[in-house]
Order: C-alpha cells, then sequence, then structure tokens
C-alpha cells in the first residue's frame, strides 16, 4: 500500500532528507562554491548547534508538550557560563552548575505544568521570562567573559578531528544522534514517553507515572538546551544574553518539519534532524541568493507551511469519534 | 449561582489582583493616576488590551487553537496604514484607513482559519507560519521606524482612547447575543460532541480566526495612534505578552472555557503591575522577573481553586 507508507512517519523522514539534498543539489547549481568545503563545514556546524538545541523540543514535543523556556535558558547558559569563567572558575565546574541549574529550571517546568495540569505554553514562557530576567538582573545586562579554549575549538568552523575535516561537534552530534534514537527505540523510557504522549489517560493504566516522565523530559530538555547555551559561546566567543532567540520558533520548526505531531506520541529525533538540515540549506539559500534576511524569514514561514501542509496534517473532527 | 457570579470565578484572581494593583497604583502615584489622565494611560494600555481580546476567540474554539500571528499583525497594519496608505498614497481620512485595516486583519484571520481549520494544520505551527511571513513583509515594506501618523489617529491614543475599546467591547458584545457563541462555546469544550450534535466545527473555528483577525487589527490600529509613527520591530513582541495575559484573565487553554472580559482583564492586570513597578523605579531587568513570576503564581492559583471547588462539590 503505497499511500500507507507514504503516510508513514519513515516516509516523512524520507521525504525530508531528500528535501535537504535537493536543496544542496539546487544551491551548487545557482551558487558558485556553495558544496565548497568550507562552505560545507559551517551548513554543519550551524545545523549541529540547532539539532543540540531541538533534542529538548523533539522530546517535549513527542510527549504531547511544548517548551518554550529554551531560548531563555540557552541564554542563561551562555551568559553564566562566560560570567563564571570569566571570574576565574574552572570550567569543568562552571559546567556542572549551570548543567545542574537547567535540570532544575525544566524539572520545575515538568512538574507545574503536569501536576497542576496547565498548559506548558504558559508555564514554560513564565519560568523563562523569571530565568531571563534573573540573568539580566545579575550582569546588569552588560554580560562579560570569554569561552574558553577548548569550547571554541569543539565548534570552530575551522576545526578538525584527526582525519575528518570537521570540528570535534559534528562527530559527537552523530554519536549523540544514535543514543537518542537508540533510547526511544529500545528504552522503557522511550516506550512510555511514547506512550503519555500518545494517550496521557491510559498510561498511568500501564502503570507508567505521567508526573515523572514530565518532569524527567522537561529536566533533559533544559539540559541541552543549556548545553546548547554553552556551544554558542565558544562559536560566538562573547556571551550575548538574547543569543537563544531565534531559537525559540527554529526548534519548533525543525521538529514539525522532521514530521512530529505537536498532539504528541509521534515524532523521532531523526526526522528532527532531517527538518533542522532543510531549516539550514533555506537560509544559507536565500541568504546567499542575496535575499535580505526577511525576506528569509517570510520564504521560511511559507515552507513551514507549504511542507506541513504535505504531511503534517490533522485528523478531521468526524475522524476522531 | 447567578451566570454573573460563574462567569467571575473563572476570573477571580485576575479581578482581585485588578483591585489590588489600581489601589496601590492609585495611593502611590495620584499624579499618574488622577482622573484627568485616564484617557492617556488607557490609551498606554489599549495596545496590550487588545492584543489580548484578539488572541482569546481562537483560544476559546480549542483544540489547541491558538494564533501567535496577532503581535505580527499589528505590525504589518501598523507598516501598511503609515507607509502605503498615508505616506505613499496620501490617504488620512478614516473612512478609508479604518476600513482598510480591518479587511487586512480578517484576510489575515481567514488565512490563518483556512490553514488550521481546513489544511488542518496545527495551529501553532500554521500561525508560525504566518508570523515568519508578515514579520519578514513588514520588514521589507518598513526597513526601519518612519512617522508620522494622521492626528485623529493621534487623538485615539489621548482623551478619546476609550473609543475604539468600547466599539471592540460592543462588537463582541453583539457576538454574544448570537448564536454563534453558543456554538463556539460548545466546540471549544468538547468539539467531537458538538460535531455528532449537528455543529458545523470546521466553520465555527474558521470564523473565530477571521474575529480575531479582525480585533488583531484593531489593536494594530490602536498601536498606530500610541506610537505616532510606524515601527516594524514593535508588533511581534505583543504575541507572547498577549497570551500571558489570557491566561492570566481565566481563559483556559483547552479552550471554551472564558470571555474576552477576563482576557481584558489579564492584560490590564500585567499593564498596572509594569507601571506600579516603574513607580517604585524599578529596573527593566526586575520588571520581567515579576512578569513571569505573576503568570506563573497567578495560573498556579487558578488551578488550585479549580481543583479545590471541583473536591468541593
Amino acid at each position: 500500500m503505497t499511500s500507507n507508507w507514504f503516510q508513514s512517519t519513515n516516509a516523512r523522514i524520507a521525504g525530508a532528507f531528500a528535501m535537504a539534498l535537493l536543496l544542496q543539489i539546487v544551491g551548487t547549481l545557482l551558487i558558485p562554491g556553495y558544496s565548497a568545503p568550507f562552505a560545507i563545514r559551517a551548513l554543519l556546524v550551524i545545523a549541529s548547534l540547532l539539532a543540540v538545541a531541538s533534542i529538548g523540543q523533539t522530546l517535549v514535543v513527542i510527549l504531547g508538550g511544548i517548551d518554550l523556556s529554551i531560548p531563555f535558558v540557552i541564554g542563561f547558559a551562555n551568559v553564566v557560563a562566560a560570567q563564571l569563567y570569566g571570574q576565574g572558575w574552572n570550567f569543568a565546574l562552571v559546567c556542572v552548575l549551570v548543567g545542574v541549574l537547567a535540570i532544575a529550571i525544566g524539572a520545575l517546568n515538568g512538574l507545574i505544568s503536569r501536576g497542576l495540569n496547565i498548559h506548558p505554553l504558559i508555564v514554560t514562557l513564565g519560568i523563562g521570562m523569571i530565568v531571563q530576567g534573573a540573568v539580566l538582573l545579575w550582569t546588569g545586562g552588560f554580560p562579560s567573559g570569554s569561552a574558553p579554549q577548548v569550547v571554541s575549538s569543539l565548534v570552530s568552523i575551522g576545526g578538525s578531528v584527526g582525519p575528518l575535516p570537521v570540528p570535534l561537534l559534528v562527530p559527537s552530534l552523530v554519536v549523540l544522534t544514535a543514543l537518542i534514537v537508540l533510547v526511544l527505540a529500545r528504552t522503557p523510557y522511550g516506550r512510555r514517553l511514547y506512550a503519555v504522549g500518545s494517550n496521557p489517560e491510559a498510561a498511568p493504566l500501564a502503570l507508567i507515572d505521567p508526573l515523572r516522565m514530565w518532569i524527567l523530559t522537561y529536566a533533559a530538555s533544559a539540559f541541552f538546551a543549556a548545553v546548547a547555551g554553552v556551544l554558542l559561546l565558544g562559536f560566538t566567543g562573547s556571551a550575548y544574553g538574547d543569543v537563544g532567540q531565534p531559537y525559540l520558533f527554529q526548534t519548533i520548526a525543525a521538529v514539525v518539519v522532521g514530521g512530529a505531531a505537536l498532539v504528541g506520541g509521534r515524532g523521532s529525533y531523526l526526522g528532527t534532524i532531517a527538518g533542522v538540515l532543510v531549516l539550514t540549506e533555506i537560509n544559507t539559500l536565500l541568504i546567499g541568493l542575496g535575499f535580505r534576511p526577511s525576506t528569509v524569514q517570510a520564504a521560511l514561514g511559507l515552507v513551514i507551511l507549504l511542507l506541513v501542509s504535505l504531511y503534517g496534517r490533522e485528523r478531521h473532527v468526524r475522524a476522531t469519534i | 449561582m447567578s451566570p454573573v457570579l460563574r462567569q467571575l470565578r473563572g476570573v477571580g484572581f485576575a479581578v482581585v489582583m485588578l483591585v489590588v494593583l489600581l489601589v496601590l497604583n492609585v495611593v502611590l502615584n495620584p499624579a499618574r493616576f488622577q482622573p484627568s489622565s485616564w484617557g492617556t494611560l488607557l490609551g498606554l494600555a489599549a495596545p496590550l488590551i487588545g492584543a489580548a481580546v484578539a488572541s482569546a476567540p481562537v483560544i476559546l474554539a480549542g483544540r489547541g487553537g491558538i494564533d501567535i500571528s496577532v503581535g505580527p499583525l499589528m505590525g504589518f497594519v501598523n507598516a501598511l496604514v503609515i507607509q502605503l496608505l498615508f505616506l505613499n498614497l496620501g490617504i488620512s481620512s478614516p473612512w478609508i484607513i479604518v476600513p482598510a485595516a480591518l479587511l487586512v486583519g480578517a484576510a489575515v484571520g481567514a488565512a490563518n482559519g483556512a490553514l488550521a481549520t481546513i489544511v488542518r494544520i496545527q495551529p501553532i505551527v500554521a500561525t508560525l507560519g504566518t508570523y515568519l511571513i508578515l514579520t519578514g513583509v513588514t520588514l521589507t515594506i518598513l526597513p526601519a521606524p518612519i512617522g508620522p501618523a494622521p492626528d485623529w489617529l493621534k487623538a485615539m491614543a489621548g482623551p478619546f482612547s476609550i473609543m475604539p475599546l468600547a466599539l471592540i467591547g460592543l462588537c463582541w458584545l453583539l457576538i454574544r447575543r448570537t448564536p454563534y457563541y453558543d456554538l463556539l462555546m460548545a466546540v471549544g469544550s468538547d468539539d467531537r460532541a458538538a460535531y455528532t450534535a449537528g455543529v458545523p466545527v470546521t466553520r465555527v473555528r474558521l470564523i473565530a480566526y477571521v474575529v480575531t483577525g479582525l480585533f488583531a487589527a484593531a489593536a494594530g490600529l490602536m498601536l498606530t495612534s500610541l506610537i505616532g509613527s510606524a515601527d516594524p520591530n514593535i508588533g511581534p513582541t505583543y504575541t507572547l505578552i498577549a497570551i500571558a495575559a489570557v491566561a492570566l484573565g481565566g481563559v483556559s487553554l483547552a479552550g471554551g472555557r472564558g470571555g474576552l472580559g477576563g482576557a481584558a482583564i489579564g492584560a490590564i492586570d500585567i499593564f498596572l503591575l509594569q507601571s506600579l513597578l516603574t513607580t517604585f523605579n524599578v529596573s527593566t531587568y526586575v520588571l520581567q522577573i515579576a512578569y513571569g513570576l505573576i503568570l506563573v503564581v497567578a495560573v498556579v492559583l487558578t488551578a488550585v481553586q479549580e481543583r479545590l471547588s471541583k473536591r468541593k462539590g
């Protein structure tokens, strides 16, 4: 049944990857140097950063939630890491502290949203605003400090790992992707995640504690957002509180283009990776063709609508009875 | 329990906050809150009230209904009215500007509605698409802030600021008297039951998006009169704070519960809080924390209150 395969999750992911490849070919034909080694390296690094930021959004969306606090946590990790490192802290200690704080923020998101049954959109927005305000208050709006050499070389576009001409971030992300796919498909946590997402009422009957799942997943989301924040510190070189803001809608767009349903229970990290590649390709292509950023943004909106209307449609009410 | 009381219970916390904040503001800052400056004050709060009221109908329609393009639509109307109509075409008559703005709002709302209900893209994704398109187009036709605005429009932020808000209120009161309102609430609370009962669910939701677009355009006009110019960057900032105001005002994001009055009260709460903290001369950073804190505390208290009242019976 071809129609069935076309509607399956695998087809969506394959479609998104094909789309990214197509865009790469179009770019190569239209823009000289589009497939030059340096250009591809830059594209991979930028895509990897978005991919790390989107890990949490993917998990949370499969769970049936949404996380608007990701950009705020990215900014928080970015600024706090730079500030503390600048004050002479040991960088490993800084990372542990930032990670633990992020996990606490995320756990609070999950606890309030699920425990009191409040829409996560509102909770994560509110918590995010508090986090951002606190960071601004602490730094007075002018964060200082810089990234240690380790992080910079981890994400530098010119970096290389052994024989590979890419910085360590890219192969690490490949390993991380394999791990996440494995966790989602083969561990009890993964099964429970899909179970809670597809039917929150039935999950407790299968002895799954939804509250625990929400706390764990939102904590993971904030943790990966913090990782993205620290990586961005290495990428840009200096701290900036609003560095995460573009990631608010980009993570959601990547997840959705990758075939996940915001109602929960459907989606995969491989799909998100495909979505990330599509978004990065479109961005690079249009900027390369000389369009202004504002036009690129409008085109991005159009492409999201187009892709999602092709394969991300919801069921009619009549089909839900 | 009388219907009025039942209406109020949902927004209970927001009303209490409104009274407390109003008293604090009047006591601590009598100069700013004297009767003669009420018009200006209301003009200051008007765009946020408009944005919150505009965000409410689609949320009431349920099943994840939400319109995050309200803020960008306000910015788009702002840019269109000043740059295209007033400066390029030299039109300053309110009889052309207002209908044109409302028409644009209704058209964008209809497009959102078609995407969310007929194409059936999840509303947050559909309106994210229009969010990006509207922001991009606004920045293209208006790369930098430009002015001025027609005089009559600027006056709407001063002594006459009650007029556009009153018109929106009247509009909603009229909608509430039609059968459409009952259908909207029915669809919002249980669309499957409504569908089995013969309610045209798709059409009801589509109309909710058009109403949201209309109100958002009105909010865009109020924004234009407040800033007296066109600025491509202000509109989008209203989206999230408007949704926060709606939640604060006791409108359930699951749909079917709450009303536009609650959304307006939520917006006024946020405005009064802002005004109070500015009186204390605290930094904008503290303001940001306070926003988030009040939002979280308010929704938590509303949830706890609901839980307790359910337990009682």
